[in-house]
């Protein structure tokens, strides 16, 4: 299989490196916006539908140690459980399941804004098995980060 | 924000002892207006942070039960045909329906929506109240909006003409049979001009009769909170059954 190589450089757009046993993909975006914002909109599970256009539902809490079961509009028939792994506040949430992780981070960026980056590894020693029945997911990862950017601005934006 | 008269009153109460009782440690960082909303809110919250939120659809289900309830309808045209606070208005049955369906918000956004929408506070004050960032009163605030006003746009008969919500006018067709549901509708600017406003402005003409309206003085008083009471109970018993 033919490796690329992963940049994280383009604005909003998504990348993809492929394994053989493995395939990950990243995001970033910079969100003018509080971290306190961006980490509520990332934590609040029943909220999600409501600005991502990526997810049909998000069921449960989104707190360390409690597991969540998200439908997402790649694959609407399927639930996924995940495990919220790592739960830093508006630093670090990391939820996932045995195949693979969701990343997100905030950190600070330049001139006010964050900058909010997304990645997914997924991979096993089966990988290359089902790898062709999971669908790519850059189209849904640079929707997912504009549709936060988007959501996240104009709550800063708001009048005082 | 409670929806009960009583627990209202105690918190009116706890709130003025409190701020007797502290006026030597307000220090001024704040208006004294915001001091005391702040002691309020926080008894608000003690209170009500134990309890279930309703459900959005909490007006659909009173609606069934009150019809089932033959003494509600019996007090209340008592209410109508003898107090001076009696009178049916479609706008009070607006801000009552908001009270109710507002309680369907998380604690936090339905208390930070208030503090804005009818209170009129500012962002900085309103998150001196919380004791929140600037930033998570502007997300309550937003997400309590947005959540309201796609509520009422899919609910709402006056602003939407496929909502499925029509109780004031059925209400008002009960308590003021003589007067005519459309007449009457076009004294209320959010349902005149429903059809050339934007969902937000919409929110904002809610808004307005709600901040004009005293609850407790105006002339539809004791009949809406008559019936707000009555909402409570059943919700209150739903609520508890559904545990």
């Amino acid at each position: 299989m033919k490796e690329q190589t992963f940049s994280k450089s383009q604005e909003g757009k998504a990348s993809t490196i492929r394994k053989t046993f493995s395939r990950e993909t990243c995001v970033q975006m910079t969100i003018f916006a509080d971290p306190a914002i961006v980490w509520a909109l990332l934590t609040r599970a029943s909220d999600f539908p409501r600005w991502n256009s990526t997810v049909t539902s998000v069921k449960g809490a989104i707190k360390a140690g409690e597991t969540i079961e998200l439908k997402s509009k790649l694959d609407e028939k399927r639930t996924f459980k995940l495990k919220i792994k790592e739960f830093i506040p508006e630093k670090r949430l990391v939820w996932g399941d045995s195949q693979g992780s969701r990343v997100y981070t905030i950190d600070k960026g330049g001139g006010g804004g964050i900058i909010f980056t997304m990645s997914e590894k997924i991979g096993g020693p089966l990988f290359p098995l089902f790898a062709r029945y999971i669908p790519p997911f850059d189209d849904s990862f640079q929707r997912f980060a504009a549709d936060l950017k988007k959501e996240a601005e104009s709550i800063q934006k708001a009048k005082e | 924000m409670t929806a009960s008269v009583q627990d209202a009153e105690d918190i009116l109460q706890d709130t003025y002892i409190k701020a007797q009782a502290k006026i030597d440690t307000f220090r001024g960082d704040s208006s004294l207006k915001t001091w005391i909303f702040s002691i309020a809110s926080n008894l608000a919250r003690d209170l009500l942070r134990s309890k279930k939120r309703w459900p959005e659809t909490v007006t659909d289900f009173c609606r069934e039960e009150t019809l089932r309830n033959r003494q509600f309808f019996q007090e209340a045209l008592q209410i109508r045909e003898t107090s001076p606070q009696g009178k049916f208005e479609i706008k009070e049955h607006i801000a009552f329906c908001f009270t109710c369906v507002s309680k369907s918000l998380p604690l936090e956004q339905h208390l930070a929506l208030l503090l804005k929408e009818v209170y009129g506070f500012k962002v900085m004050e309103i998150a001196t109240i919380l004791n929140q960032t600037d930033a998570m009163v502007k997300y309550y605030l937003h997400v309590g909006r947005k959540k309201m006003i796609e509520i009422f746009d899919r609910r709402c008969s006056l602003i939407n003409k496929e909502g499925i919500c029509y109780q004031c006018t059925e209400l008002n067709g009960i308590f003021n049979p003589k007067q005519k549901a459309e007449e009457e509708l076009v004294k209320i600017e959010m349902a005149r001009d429903a059809e050339n406003k934007s969902k937000e402005e919409l929110f904002d003409l809610r808004m307005k009769i709600l901040q004009e309206l005293d609850p407790f003085e105006s002339g539809a008083a004791e009949l809406q909170l008559h019936h707000l009471e009555h909402n409570r109970q059943v919700m209150e018993n739903y609520l508890e059954e559904d545990q």
